[in-house]
């Protein structure tokens, strides 16, 4: 068992990321270190999904700047996802979340929403908190983290603020170690690329749904896992017909208005070395396609933001606009301050289980 | 009726010129106890051949639980009783369950379901357990988008309920048609209560004699079902798993706290409330629903949480005028001891026996698959 001794200790020799040498793109926010060991902690756990098979880490691997590296993401045992698993880098300085902006509060929230959904982590919150209660570690990490017993608000305060410390370090655009081409590619990318006209800020994001035509995947189709997931997502949504679509509405969910459809949130691209496939929903699996996609002037959809026209950019040009969007990318996130590497998860029996109060 | 007019010919068929009175000990016909008749169908939920074949494929489908792998049957086995013969039912992968539990055999007959009575219907009760945490842990969105993926349900839901899609109330209602044929109206005590008399053997009369005498059984174990559907705390006492298995004592104060007990009480129980979670009076502390004798022979172990191993415990178990639990005060005070001989207790495990049928058994379906939706254009009507 990890005593509080050693946690104190840990937290003392900087076990909390971004740490002081590191240039991170926006300031490190200030977070109780102990609060986000707990919340590394629980990242790691599969005992937060209903059956014990998934973990936030299943999907959201560090090795791959919390990403899955598929075109499409995995999913709860007898399901399978209808879209990408998004970044978690710098998500703490996020608008909105999900691809289609559905939550727009915090990363508490977001944790409530992948622990409980049904599709997802199929989670009853109220067993996830007596799991936690019988943890040993659990009981003292929240002790210690001031948070008194475990408990499901707790956890997810925990992993919102242990997210809210993934930060990308050391990119090349922030320490302005670019090369020569990535300084050329900057050019093209706020200039005739235009693509800052929505990839704006820090994150390169402006937080916003825009509709740029990307591809349907077919393969969402083609699955009855994935499709019957996305059914089940659409009806809790509220989307009309929702058995006969074959099409992913984005953010018409936060509006159901007509002109919403098929829009997605502006996605950072931040760590775009390490998240391919690309896209809400996988269907480009370089940045070559991505930058060949928008040198098209995007997809086929009646509800394109008129922005997107052909770019007329020359293969030179779109070498080094590959090669500004890889200077965006950091170090790798497969670091102690990011990884829970102790396999430690385990229940204790209460002994004295009579005279103990539960 | 049927019961009186039986005995009647009976007594006329009788050759011997035994007394009234002499007949009567030899074959006692109690009047709180009867043969079991079909059960009745609620008017919202009739029954037809489809529905019931559609219900029975569901019954051992795990498309209705959260991961694929916890169908009704799971808990409820045809060749264990059509229940788990282990003192606590199967829970969720990742979790523990925490009562006995229950055959569906003659289900169809309760007015409540579940061992605290928690659900109205056998409708109500199937949903509940495909949705538990520690059950099938399914969402009804999910399971009934799941559904709409197989083409055998389609058409089947189509042609029962005239749905579009499958609807997942009617899932349920499927189900709890195909439980309705799940009945034995034929055990020995029925064939003897419907008057053929060597139904029950000499030592079997003599355990009726008692059930209903001296032993004083049927002053809840009465009627047809043998359950008069009250609720008693008799002195279980409190399942063992809580003390050496972990995942039991997690969900044990899942249950204190899904079911929503006062913060004093979540850190105190240590036993099971029973019908407290219903009503929150603490007069139900520890009471649980009479469950039917019917069947019993293949539902070992007994009791709300499984901790009787064998009828003959169970007899015994009331001889000594029931145990102890946290909940004494709620006991109930006609469990009292029965001064019972060994031989009595013999002769009563036999009745009991006689309260059982042959095993009921089905075939298991063979089952169909989610397949991709092609468009709506494309589906056959």
């Amino acid at each position: 068992m990890k005593s509080l001794a050693a946690l104190v200790i840990a937290v003392l020799l900087g076990c909390v990321p971004a740490l002081a040498q590191d240039v991170t793109p926006d300031p490190p926010l200030d977070i109780d270190a102990a609060r986000v060991e707990l919340g590394k902690r629980l990242f790691y756990d599969v005992r937060l999904s209903g059956d014990t098979t998934l973990a936030c880490a299943s999907c959201h691997q560090p090795e791959n700047a919390f990403t899955d590296g598929e075109a499409l993401s995995a999913a709860y045992t007898g399901s399978a996802h209808f879209r990408n698993t998004p970044t978690l880098a710098n998500s703490g300085f996020r608008g909105a979340w999900m691809h289609d902006g559905r939550l727009g509060t915090n990363l508490n929230d977001v944790a409530r929403e992948m622990i409980t959904e049904t599709y997802l982590m199929n989670m009853d919150m109220r067993v996830m908190q007596e799991r936690l209660k019988q943890d040993p570690v659990y009981v003292e990490m929240f002790a210690a983290a001031g948070m008194g017993e475990p408990s499901n608000g707790g956890a997810r305060n925990a992993l919102m603020d242990f997210m809210r410390t993934i930060q990308s370090r050391n990119a090349p655009f922030d320490t302005g170690a670019m090369s020569a081409a990535a300084q050329r590619g900057q050019a093209i990318f706020e200039g005739k690329g235009n693509c800052s006209a929505c990839h704006t800020g820090t994150r390169f994001t402006d937080d916003m749904p825009h509709n740029t035509g990307v591809p349907n995947n077919p393969d969402i189709w083609s699955d009855p896992e994935r499709h019957s997931a996305f059914v089940a997502y659409a009806k809790f949504m509220g989307i009309e017909n929702y058995m006969n679509i074959r099409e992913d509405l984005g953010a018409y969910v936060r509006t159901h208005r007509d002109e919403a459809k098929r829009s997605f949130l502006t996605p950072t691209l931040r760590e775009l070395a390490w998240t391919a496939p690309y896209m809400h929903n996988g269907v480009f699996a370089t940045l070559e396609e991505v930058v060949d996609f928008y040198n098209a002037g995007g997809g086929e959809d009646s509800l394109k933001d008129s922005r997107l026209r052909p770019l007329g950019l020359i293969p030179s040009e779109k070498a080094d606009l590959i090669a500004f969007l890889e200077s965006l990318s950091g170090d790798t996130f497969d670091i102690d301050a990011y990884v829970w590497r102790d396999d430690d998860f385990y229940y204790e029996l209460i002994e004295d289980w009579r005279n103990t109060e539960n | 009726m049927h019961r009186l007019l039986a005995a009647f010919l009976v007594s006329f068929a009788i050759i011997s010129a035994a007394p009234w009175e002499a007949v009567a000990q030899e074959n006692p016909r109690p009047d709180v106890l009867s043969a079991l008749e079909p059960p009745a169908i609620p008017d919202d939920n009739p029954m037809t051949p489809e529905k019931i074949e559609l219900g029975r494929m569901l019954f051992f489908d795990p498309i209705l639980s959260g991961n694929f792998a916890m169908p009704c049957s799971i808990c409820h086995l045809p060749e264990a009783g059509w229940t788990v013969q282990a003192p606590i039912s199967i829970g969720y992968p990742g979790t523990a369950h925490w009562r006995n539990s229950q055959t569906i055999i003659n289900s169809a007959y309760y007015g409540k379901l579940f061992w605290a009575g928690a659900s109205r219907s056998l409708e109500a009760q199937a949903r509940s357990a495909a949705r538990g945490a520690v059950a099938g842990n399914g969402e009804d969105d999910m399971m009934e988008a799941r559904l709409a993926f197989v083409p055998e349900y389609r058409e089947a839901f189509k042609k029962v309920f005239g749905d579009d899609w499958p609807n997942i109330r009617h899932a349920y209602m499927a189900i709890a048609a195909f439980e309705r044929t799940l009945v034995q109206t034929d055990t020995p005590f029925d064939n003897y209560m419907r008057g053929d008399d060597n139904a029950l053997t000499a030592k079997q009369k003599r355990g009726l004699e008692l059930f209903a005498g001296k032993a004083g059984c049927t002053s809840c174990h009465s009627g047809a079902m043998l359950t008069n559907e009250a609720y008693y705390n008799i002195g279980v006492p409190p399942y063992d798993g809580w003390e050496f298995d972990e995942l039991a004592q997690i969900t044990f104060r899942y249950e204190l706290y899904s079911k929503g007990v006062s913060e004093e009480k979540y850190r105190k129980f240590k036993d099971d409330p029973g019908l407290f979670f219903r009503t929150k009076q603490a007069a139900d502390f520890g009471k649980f629903r009479v469950p039917s004798l019917r069947y019993t022979k293949y539902t070992y172990p007994y009791m709300h949480n499984g901790m009787l191993e064998t009828l003959r415990d169970v007899v015994v178990f009331y001889n000594e005028g029931g145990g102890e639990n946290e909940f004494s005060a709620t006991k109930s005070e006609m469990i009292q001891p029965l001064g019972l001989s060994e031989e009595e207790i013999d002769a009563l495990v036999a009745f009991l026996e006689s309260l059982s049928g042959e095993e009921i058994l089905v075939d298991e379906p063979e089952l169909p698959e989610m397949q991709p939706l092609p468009p709506r254009a494309e589906l056959k009507e």
